[in-house]
């Protein structure tokens, strides 16, 4: 089906950066000179995929925008879409995490900054698939989740500085990118995964979008056939 | 913690985001081979009622 | 904002005060909540004789006005819609951002009346030294808060209830949201009552406090009008 063909050019792209990335990050940057070691390593893909579930939320901030401005409901499929690949990468961002806390500082959970913010992100995305699962009318689940979704994104920096006030537990050290300051082949391989996470979030909304089209399209069948 | 012990966090923390992302895209993968069929087979569908009244013509 | 807004706002304001005071249920309830849930939360967290819950008077004192505003909330709400209020209200050339500020004008009174009652008997039972020097910069983080939970729990439940689940879905989508005003104002309170802290260590979170309602404020005006629907 030649709308799909596009995709993969994308997701090759994508792959690319992420295995250079990887490759680079394991051996042409140098162990971590912390108490962490060799476990900074997670940190190549798990700050991207942080960073990279914001973006989605973030997209998903501005397709609510767009979507209550223009009543347009591909907006709202744009919002959902990126709600849910947001959700699923805010997922790994925990889990990646509590394997690192693992190996940091020996336990699977902390009540750290990073961590409680993406947790309660979790949280956040969560309810606004609880309330889109029960409005039933089109345009009404559209135009609330726009106000939920635009709500949540705003909340959630405000969530990251909330989290400073907290006390310092027995996990003083937040994941940082490995101490004070990142060394030039260390930012470069994280960099360039970067890259290549925001690249294959690209990549995974066009293609839920056009496996959204697709079933547009079955329904249609179906009306004008069974109609 | 030595190299080894710290490659096997490293090695996990790994494997659950290729397990993942590999688990969704062939999720999608599936989905978008049954979308394709039913919508292949719709298709055809439409033409077989087509046909008959164009030939009734 | 012009007069006819002006105007309105109060109108608004007064139906719902006068509605309120007249039946005087929601207020009875929540009160009794927050006094009930004091007590509770006495026999909950009490395990040895020597049990000194100081340090924990102001996450239970937050803990319970929040869930009493969820309950108030839903109360309110959901009598709105089975009366028809609001379809009433719509049908009215009302600039819809001011239904808003009213509403959330009406809840904060609520909520301080309730406060007014539930803070001085938590501090009969759980507070181990007078604090009434302190009163001041608790009042301060007090009002920011409440704007806050107001704000955001008028909005919420505007939304919720016209879904299917109703009540049930408020706390879903308002707790994720208030955390931080709950981090922020719990410390503070803690920070007041068991240490008898000034002004100045609580300007951070007071300042904080203000930029979440300021920030949820306007994001309220700009999408009032889309949750209060067609």
């Amino acid at each position: 089906m030649k709308k799909l063909v596009s995709a993969p050019a994308l997701f090759i792209g994508a792959g690319a950066f992420l295995i250079v990335g990887l490759l680079l990050g394991f051996w042409w940057a140098p162990v971590d000179s912390s108490s962490m070691g060799f476990s900074q390593k997670i940190f190549y893909y798990h700050a991207p995929i942080a960073e990279t579930s914001l973006v989605a939320f973030g997209i998903a901030f501005v397709a609510a925008i767009l979507y209550l401005r223009t009543q347009d409901l591909k907006w709202d499929r744009l919002g959902y879409v990126s709600v849910r690949l947001g959700l699923l990468f805010a997922v790994l961002v925990m889990l990646t995490g509590m394997i690192w806390g693992k190996a940091s500082w020996g336990t699977w959970w902390a009540w750290e900054p990073r961590l409680t913010t993406f947790l309660l992100v979790c949280f956040l995305y969560a309810a606004y698939w609880v309330l889109r699962s029960v409005v039933d009318e089109e345009q009404r689940r559209a135009t609330y989740a726009a106000v939920f979704a635009i709500i949540a994104f705003v909340d959630v920096p405000i969530t990251f500085f909330a989290t400073r006030f907290l006390p310092e537990g027995l996990h003083p050290a937040v994941i940082t990118s490995g101490g004070t300051g990142m060394e030039g082949s260390m930012f470069a391989s994280f960099m360039i995964s970067m890259v290549g996470m925001t690249l294959l979030l690209v990549a995974l909304i066009r293609r839920d979008l056009e496996i959204e089209d697709l079933k547009d399209r079955v329904t249609d069948l179906k009306t004008s056939l069974g109609g | 913690m030595t190299v080894a012990e710290g490659a096997k966090y490293v090695a996990a923390a790994y494997a659950v985001i290729l397990a993942a992302l590999l688990i969704y895209y062939f999720m999608s993968a599936r989905r978008v081979a049954v979308l394709q069929r039913d919508v292949e087979l719709l298709e055809d569908e439409a033409k077989r009622r087509q046909a008959p009244a164009g030939e009734a013509e | 904002m012009n007069g006819g807004s002006w105007a309105q706002f109060k109108a608004i304001l007064r139906k719902d005060l006068i509605r309120e005071l007249r039946t005087r249920d929601m207020l009875v309830s929540m009160i009794l909540f927050v006094l009930l849930a004091m007590v509770i939360f006495h026999y909950a967290f009490t395990v040895r004789s020597d049990t000194d819950l100081t340090y924990f008077t102001g996450g239970m004192l937050w803990v319970t006005f929040i869930f009493a505003m969820l309950l108030g909330l839903n109360r309110s709400f959901a009598q709105e819609k089975d009366e028809h209020c609001l379809d009433g209200l719509l049908l009215c050339p009302v600039d819809r951002v001011t239904i808003f500020f009213a509403k959330t004008a009406g809840n904060l009174v609520f909520l301080l009346i309730i406060q007014a009652v539930a803070v001085p008997v938590f501090a009969l039972f759980f507070i181990e030294r007078g604090f009434l020097g302190d009163l001041l910069p608790f009042l301060a983080v007090l009002l920011l808060a409440d704007l806050g939970i107001c704000a955001l729990g008028t909005l919420l439940a505007t939304i919720s209830m016209n879904t299917r689940s109703r009540d049930l879905l408020l706390p879903i989508l308002f707790l994720p949201l208030i955390v931080p005003v709950l981090i922020a104002a719990t410390g503070a309170t803690t920070l007041v009552f068991a240490e008898g802290a000034g002004f100045g260590s609580l300007v951070a979170r007071l300042l904080f406090l203000l930029g979440f309602d300021a920030v949820f404020l306007v994001a309220a005006w700009g999408t009032y009008d889309f949750a209060i629907g067609e």
